[in-house]
């Protein structure tokens, strides 16, 4: 019993790195509507930042904000050299994937030529384990869920209460009947790119600081468990993801309590696919949502 | 110098293989596929275990049959296996998934295959992977030591399998599939299967690509699952941009280029200081680099596909396809 509740309490963390990312990733899928296969680096990127700030001073918010600022700026740069361009030609959505999946070759490729291929170790200064309800948590454990949830709703109210989130819910729902409404879809496209970047860097250096290391391939081993997330929850609903982002984290530690630990992320693929072929529109959707498969 | 060249040919053949199953894939049938590398794994692993004498390793490390087969034989086995693999990946991937969330259904289904091969010893000897994998003709004198012979088995294959392909183009069945990935709603409107039709290019381009990782293995003469990342898919699906999607010549000369003039290209990149990954590193991102070029500036490759002509007066009118899968640009 306490194995699987430390697996729960473990769960939690995973969950809420991974709600990060995935919400990151939903609110861009919605809005930019580009399945993005550099998610994951986006990420990576955002860990060898705070890495780097950590070099020059160890203070967590400061690692938070690189993290943060670099992640944006790679995912704002991506957009407006490579994706938006292309864009403007009217290609099918394949050939935008096509070019998230070069974008990931090249990306990590430069971090690979920068930082090598050995991991990096990156820990934070080291916090006893304490007992916090019925679960073991460390300091750090408690800072990555404080910071989860401070995003989510952060999120929540920029999606609902800001101009610039009405905008984004607009140019979700269409891109040309918000800009005949004289909203700047690609400006809030732009702005979208931005606020997912900054998050996924985020989530980025907690996944490096729960490991303990970061690699080059770091990002692209998470990226499809946030893919399942995203999906679980039904594509490009934010909201959804934060609910398919604690599925997966706790289906992921929990099942590592009955399977050996090597097949845990197989789960994750497993319930991905799963979903994709009978719930396409998300397990939390309306049956009336689910007769539009995609 | 021989030796090296004979190794830069093979490469290119093998790599050339592999490539032609994508070409029937996805040049032919439109399926955004990322999990071929992994079917030509299964083949390379299931060549290995044929022809490969019973397992005497230290325990735990073991693997799975070890008949020692002959070459042509575990060579089939290979093929048969790939394909069956496909069948089974494809029979349900195939059925409704749209064409991004395929390829991310396919390449979890590669990742859960790598982890699966990786952990479970008993299989393929797991992360350690199988060696000492027999390449056929290497004991005869002469050219075998330096796989001259060899080579010669990778090119007949590489022939036998582009015959067959160019048939395929050519027949009912290639019109039918070009006209389920131009338009899958108007070709079933005119009474195809289109869920059959991309079945059976799913599971020959499996079967290729079986053959190809076959050979690679024989090749290599040791394997294990570290050499089949999904980024190795990416590979071939950038020499399939180049050359041309849905022209067999295009996949060929675009496998050469990608697998191995670019390879020798940036091998005299000098590694950094502390970096012994640069030149690797500098490879792929001309690779990427090169990716997003042609999708900008030819998107059809350097090599289009030919366009379908009509037979002539008398014959019923064959549909054109002049629109390619991967065409983001206005037409020429």
């Amino acid at each position: 019993m306490t194995e699987l509740l430390d697996a729960v309490g473990f769960g939690l963390v995973a969950a809420s790195i991974l709600a990060m990312a995935a919400v990151a990733l939903s609110l861009q899928m919605s809005v930019a509507r580009i399945p993005n296969f550099a998610h994951g680096e986006i990420m990576t990127a955002g860990a060898y930042a705070a890495y780097l700030v950590s070099l020059w001073n160890g203070n967590i918010l400061l690692e938070g904000l690189g993290a943060a600022l670099v992640g944006g700026v790679v995912a704002f740069i991506m957009n407006a050299t490579l994706l938006e361009p292309f864009a403007k030609r009217k290609p099918k959505l394949l050939i935008l994937f096509i070019l998230t999946i070069a974008a990931s070759l090249i990306l990590q490729n430069i971090m690979l030529g920068i930082f090598g291929g050995a991991s990096l170790g990156y820990h934070l200064a080291p916090s006893p384990p304490e007992q916090i309800g019925p679960f073991l948590l460390t300091a750090q454990n408690l800072v990555t869920i404080g910071a989860a949830f401070a995003f989510m709703f952060a999120v929540h109210i920029v999606l609902k209460y800001t101009k610039f989130g009405k905008a984004q819910r607009a140019v979700a729902d269409s891109r040309e009947l918000a800009r005949v409404s004289g909203i700047n879809s690609d400006l809030i496209v732009r702005l979208t790119w931005l606020m997912n970047g900054v998050i996924a860097g985020v989530a980025g250096f907690a996944l490096a600081v729960s490991v303990g290391s970061i690699t080059p391939t770091m990002g692209q081993g998470y990226l499809l468990v946030v893919f399942a997330a995203v999906i679980l929850g039904g594509i490009g609903k934010p909201y959804g993801a934060m609910a398919g982002a604690l599925v997966i984290g706790l289906a992921i530690s929990v099942s590592s309590v009955y399977i050996p630990g090597g097949y845990t992320e197989a789960v994750a693929f497993v319930l991905m696919i799963l979903t994709l072929l009978f719930r396409p529109s998300g397990i939390f959707s309306s049956p009336r949502a689910r007769m539009q498969s995609i | 110098m021989t030796i090296y060249l004979i190794s830069l040919a093979t490469t290119g053949v093998v790599f050339a293989i592999i490539a032609l199953g994508l070409h029937v894939r996805w040049g032919l049938a439109g399926e955004f596929d990322l999990s071929l590398f992994a079917i030509a794994a299964i083949g390379g692993y299931v060549y290995a275990v044929l022809a490969l004498p019973p397992a005497h390793l230290p325990p735990p490390a073991t693997y799975i049959l070890g008949l020692k087969l002959p070459f042509l034989v575990s060579l089939a086995g290979a093929i048969i296996v790939s394909g069956l693999l496909s069948a089974m990946i494809g029979a349900v991937a195939l059925r409704k998934l749209r064409d991004d969330y395929f390829g991310i259904t396919t390449v979890a289904t590669a990742l859960i295959l790598a982890l699966f091969i990786g952990q479970y010893i008993p299989l393929f000897d797991g992360y350690a992977g199988l060696g000492g994998i027999p390449q056929p003709l290497a004991n005869l004198p002469g050219w075998g030591a330096n796989g001259g012979y060899f080579l010669g088995v990778c090119v007949v294959a590489l022939i036998v399998v582009y015959f067959i392909l160019e048939r395929l183009n050519v027949s009912p069945f290639g019109r039918a599939l070009r006209s389920v990935r131009e338009d899958d709603v108007a070709s079933q409107a005119f009474g195809r299967n289109a869920y059959a039709l991309k079945l059976k290019a799913y599971v020959l381009g499996g079967c290729v690509a079986g053959l190809g990782g076959a050979l690679l293995a024989a090749y290599l003469t040791a394997f294990n699952s570290y050499a089949w990342t999904p980024t190795e898919t990416f590979l071939l699906y950038a020499a399939i941009f180049v050359g041309g999607t849905g022209n067999i010549r295009g996949a060929i000369l675009g496998t050469f280029f990608v697998e191995v003039v670019i390879q020798e290209a940036t091998r005299y990149i000098p590694a950094v200081a502390g970096n012994s990954n640069f030149p690797d590193a500098a490879r792929l991102v001309v690779i990427g680099l090169l990716i997003v070029a042609v999708l900008w500036l030819r998107p059809r490759g350097l090599f289009p596909e030919p366009r379908a002509r009509d037979k002539g007066p008398g014959s019923t009118a064959e549909v054109a396809t002049t629109a390619v899968p991967t065409n983001g640009a206005p037409h020429d």
